[in-house]
This record gives C-alpha cells, sequence and structure tokens, in this order.
C-alpha cells in the first residue's frame, strides 16, 4: 500500500519536472523565435486584405467590362481592350530641370485623359457623351484598385521571400489607410456607373445652383461659365460640364475670364471639397484664403500665377468631408453643407467687394451626376 | 511572376494552437492530480493552464476575424425633385438616368416645372 503511494509521488514528481521542462523549451523557442512568428502572424494579416483587394480588383474589372457591353454594345468583346488598360502607366515629367515642369505635366495629363476617353469611345460606340465621361471614370477607378492591388501584392511576396520583418512593417503601416482608400474605390464604382453625383462634385454643386437658369458657354475644354448677378455683383461662375463624370480646366477657365476683363476682377472665390480630420463632421464648411483646388497641382499653378500678376484676392470656401466620401454617392450633409457655402459666398461678396465689381466663383470637382 | 493565391489554411497557426490547448489541459490535469493527491493548490500549474488556454483561443479569433470576407454594402440613395415656383417636394428612390438639375415633368400642384434638386445617400456612419 505504502509503496504504490510512493510509486505515485515518484511518477508525479517526474511527470511535473518533464512538463516544467517542455514549458521552459517552448519559452526559449519563442525568445528565440520571437521576431520570426511575428512576421508571419504579420504576412497572415497582410494575407487577409490582399485577397480583400484582390476581390476588389475583379469586382472593378468585371464591372469596367459589363458596363461597357451594356451601355456601349460593342462589336468585339471588350475584355482584353480592358485587361490592357488596368495596366495602363503614366509616366511624370523629369523634375530635374524643374523649368516649364508644370506645362509639361499638363501636357501629359491631357494626352492621358484624351486616351483613356477615347479606348473608351472605341470600346463603346453606342455611348453619348455623359456616358463616355462615366464610364472613364469607372475606369480610372478599376486601375486605381489594380495598382494598388498590385502593390500591396509585391510587398506581401517580397516579405515572404525575405521573410524580413522590416519589409513587412512598411506595408502593414500604411494598410489600414490603403484599405480605407481601396473600400472608397469599390464603392465609387456603383456611383460611376449610376451616374450618381458624389462627395468631390460638391463645389460643382454650388456653381450649378448659382448659375441655374442662366445662359452658359463652353470656356475650356469640359468647362462652362455663366454670367449671373449676386447681391448687384456681376458673377461669372464655372464649373465643369455635367452630368457626365468631368473635373474640366478650372485654371484655365479662370485665366481666361480674368484676361478677357483685363484683370479688373475684385474677387475669385473658390468652392472645393477637402478632406476633414478625424473629429470634424461631415458637411463642415470652412473659409480661407488660396487657391482651393486639389489634383497634380496644374489648375492651381495656373490661377496661383494670373491671379498674382493681376493682384486679386483669392478666397477658398471648403467643404469638409471622409477620404471614403470624396469618391462614393454624395452625403446628405455635403448637400446641406453646399447650401451654407451658398449663403457664405453671399456674404464673403458683400462684405469684400462693392456693388458693380465683378467676382469669379469657381465649383471646382467631379461634376459627375451635377448638370447646369 | 503569375497571379498566387493568397493560402486559406494557416495550418501552422493550427498546430500551434492545438499544441497550446494540449499543454494547457496537461497542467490543468497535473494542478488536479496534484490536489487530489496531495491536497495543495499548485498556482503555477493553474496560471500556466490559464495563459496557454488564453492565448490559443487570442490565436484562434485572429485567424478566424481576418477570413470573414468583405461584403459590399449597398446604399440606398434618394432623389429629391422639388417645383421651381411653389413648395411642392417629392422623395423618391433614386432611378438609373438621374441627375442633379434635371427636368422631372411638370408640377402635380401649381404646373411649374419639377427639377431633380438633390441626390444623396443617408449614411449610418456617425462622424
Ligand atoms: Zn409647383
Amino acid at each position: 500500500m505504502e509503496t504504490a503511494v510512493d510509486m505515485q509521488v515518484t511518477l508525479q514528481v517526474s511527470t511535473d519536472w518533464l512538463f516544467q521542462l517542455i514549458w521552459i523549451l517552448a519559452f526559449i523557442f519563442i525568445w528565440v523565435y520571437g521576431q520570426k512568428i511575428q512576421t508571419i502572424l504579420t504576412l497572415k494579416e497582410i494575407e487577409g486584405s490582399l485577397s480583400r483587394l484582390k476581390n476588389m480588383r475583379d469586382r472593378g474589372r468585371q464591372t469596367v467590362i459589363s458596363t461597357i457591353k451594356e451601355i456601349g454594345k460593342p462589336a468585339e468583346d471588350p475584355t482584353p481592350r480592358v485587361d490592357r488598360l488596368l495596366e495602363h502607366v503614366d509616366i511624370e515629367p523629369v523634375s530635374l530641370d524643374p523649368t516649364g515642369i508644370i506645362r509639361r505635366l499638363e501636357h501629359i495629363i491631357d494626352v492621358r485623359d484624351f486616351r483613356l476617353k477615347e479606348e473608351v469611345r472605341q470600346m463603346a460606340p453606342q455611348a453619348d457623351e455623359t456616358q463616355i465621361n462615366n464610364l472613364t471614370n469607372v475606369l480610372e477607378a478599376a486601375l486605381a484598385l489594380n495598382h494598388v492591388y498590385k502593390v500591396v501584392r509585391h510587398y506581401y511576396l517580397m516579405g515572404k521571400k525575405t521573410l524580413s520583418f522590416y519589409v513587412i512593417l512598411q506595408i502593414q503601416m500604411l494598410l489600414p489607410l490603403i484599405m480605407r482608400e481601396s473600400e472608397a474605390f469599390a464603392n465609387a464604382l456603383k456611383a460611376f456607373t449610376l451616374g450618381q453625383p458624389i462627395g468631390d462634385g460638391a463645389g460643382a454643386l454650388v456653381a450649378a445652383r448659382l448659375m441655374h437658369g442662366n445662359e452658359k458657354r463652353l470656356i475650356a475644354q469640359d468647362t462652362i461659365v455663366s454670367e449671373t448677378q449676386i447681391e448687384g455683383r456681376k458673377a461669372y461662375v464655372i464649373k465643369a460640364k455635367g452630368p457626365g463624370g468631368n473635373v474640366g480646366k478650372p485654371g484655365e477657365a479662370i485665366k481666361q475670364i480674368l484676361e478677357e476683363e483685363e484683370g479688373k476682377v475684385a474677387l475669385i472665390i473658390m468652392i472645393d471639397a477637402a478632406q476633414k480630420l478625424e473629429g470634424e463632421k461631415a458637411g463642415e464648411v470652412a473659409e480661407g484664403v488660396g487657391v482651393a483646388i486639389g489634383g497634380p497641382g496644374v489648375d492651381k499653378y495656373k490661377v496661383e500665377e494670373i491671379a498674382t500678376k493681376y493682384k486679386v484676392p483669392l478666397s477658398a470656401i471648403l467643404i469638409k468631408e471622409s477620404i471614403e466620401d470624396v469618391v462614393s454617392t454624395m452625403r446628405k450633409e455635403i448637400v446641406d453643407g453646399a447650401e451654407e457655402a451658398i449663403d457664405r459666398i453671399k456674404r464673403i461678396i458683400r462684405e469684400s467687394t462693392k456693388e458693380g465689381d465683378i467676382v469669379i466663383i469657381a465649383g471646382v470637382g467631379n461634376t459627375i451626376g451635377i448638370a447646369q | 511572376m503569375g497571379e498566387r493565391e493568397p493560402r486559406r489554411t494557416p495550418i501552422f497557426f493550427m498546430s500551434v494552437i492545438i499544441f497550446m490547448l494540449i499543454m494547457s489541459l496537461a497542467a490543468l490535469l497535473l494542478a488536479i492530480e496534484a490536489y487530489l493527491v496531495q491536497g495543495k493548490l499548485e498556482i503555477i500549474n493553474i496560471i500556466l493552464s490559464a495563459s496557454a488556454l488564453f492565448l490559443a483561443t487570442y490565436m484562434f479569433i485572429q485567424i478566424r476575424r481576418r477570413s470573414i470576407s468583405l461584403g459590399f454594402e449597398t446604399l440606398k440613395v434618394s432623389t429629391i425633385i422639388q417645383c421651381l415656383k411653389c413648395d411642392y417636394r417629392n422623395v423618391r428612390e433614386f432611378e438609373k438616368g438621374d441627375y442633379i438639375l434635371r427636368d422631372a415633368g411638370s408640377c402635380p400642384k401649381c404646373g411649374g416645372t419639377l427639377i431633380i434638386h438633390s441626390i444623396f445617400r443617408e449614411s449610418k456612419e456617425k462622424d
């Protein structure tokens, strides 16, 4: 009896000891291979995001193809052409010698836009101008999704090959932001195919409201201007030509008008959507000075140049929205923000100009789903 | 490089989780045995068991969470139609071909021109 208990105790002690050893070994293993494990875990996380990105990319490609087939009624299958366009690359102008870089950049952007529209036109012969513009926007969103997917995949595969924590860290740090932007583009696909107004069109909406019912003329490529009276001042209102997806050339338009009026303009007001900071409300309106035009900077440069030449004050009205809102269907708050922006414009005009003065009001942004 | 599908089965992690669970169980058994046979409470084994169990569940949740696929939400988009002359106003669902400032027929109240005043989506997210 006693020996049995003794035996049990010895057994107990030896298994105890064995388990302690296994635990210690496990801790040593984690201590030595901790970073590798961390790396593999991070890779897994990126893998999940990557498959979501692939999902979105495929959806984008499919949307482009089906929309072209539906609207354009092409004679041949557009798939190979779409696949070729999704791999489209833009090469930035050389910046070693910055003289005239804006002009060179503008040229490249013009050629690119023209090429993309031309390709869409050939793929969708039955589509009208508005539909061509909207289709080009769909294509652009799909292109962006494809590009993002490929860059993330590049870092993922590089990380997998090298198992280097620092290669993976680079992409992991940016991944939450990349995913937010990609999801915005994935949502944009639907807005673009249906021709719904998007958050970026807040400025265009303001201009559309101001020029509604007045005569319009084309002043620059895809850009229209309308003369109207606001608070007893003569106002030139500028926006991109809708309702197709266009951003137009607000910079060129402002330049043209200033030259037509020989610089006798009392004020330039520009309205644009701006990215809000976390914590700010969507649709909030802010005022400032300077040129409120996003994008590659060509239009911004033109307005700054010409306004400086004629010493015209520049006023900016910004409608705040998050990165997701910019390319997805316009939110109610942004529509309300546009109404508030109109009141602000009137107040600024009253406060800083005299009756009989000339003012220029430019609504900047993609005018998809917004006519005039 | 061709298209490479990201792997979906995390075999490595499943084996780590299973190892942790076995270790946890073993530590727990040891603790129980020690309590029953010797009547003493082995705090170390209990803590080891609990932490291994916690780590295993944590890893499992992590893996599960990542494999949830993303559902594209369909957004409700409304179109507001307004009369230019009177206060007639009508809200309906967005239809293909709608755009802001498009003519939308004549007003049933006064016969004036109807236009699409705005198109927007109702958003659930709060700022
Ligand atoms: Zn009416």
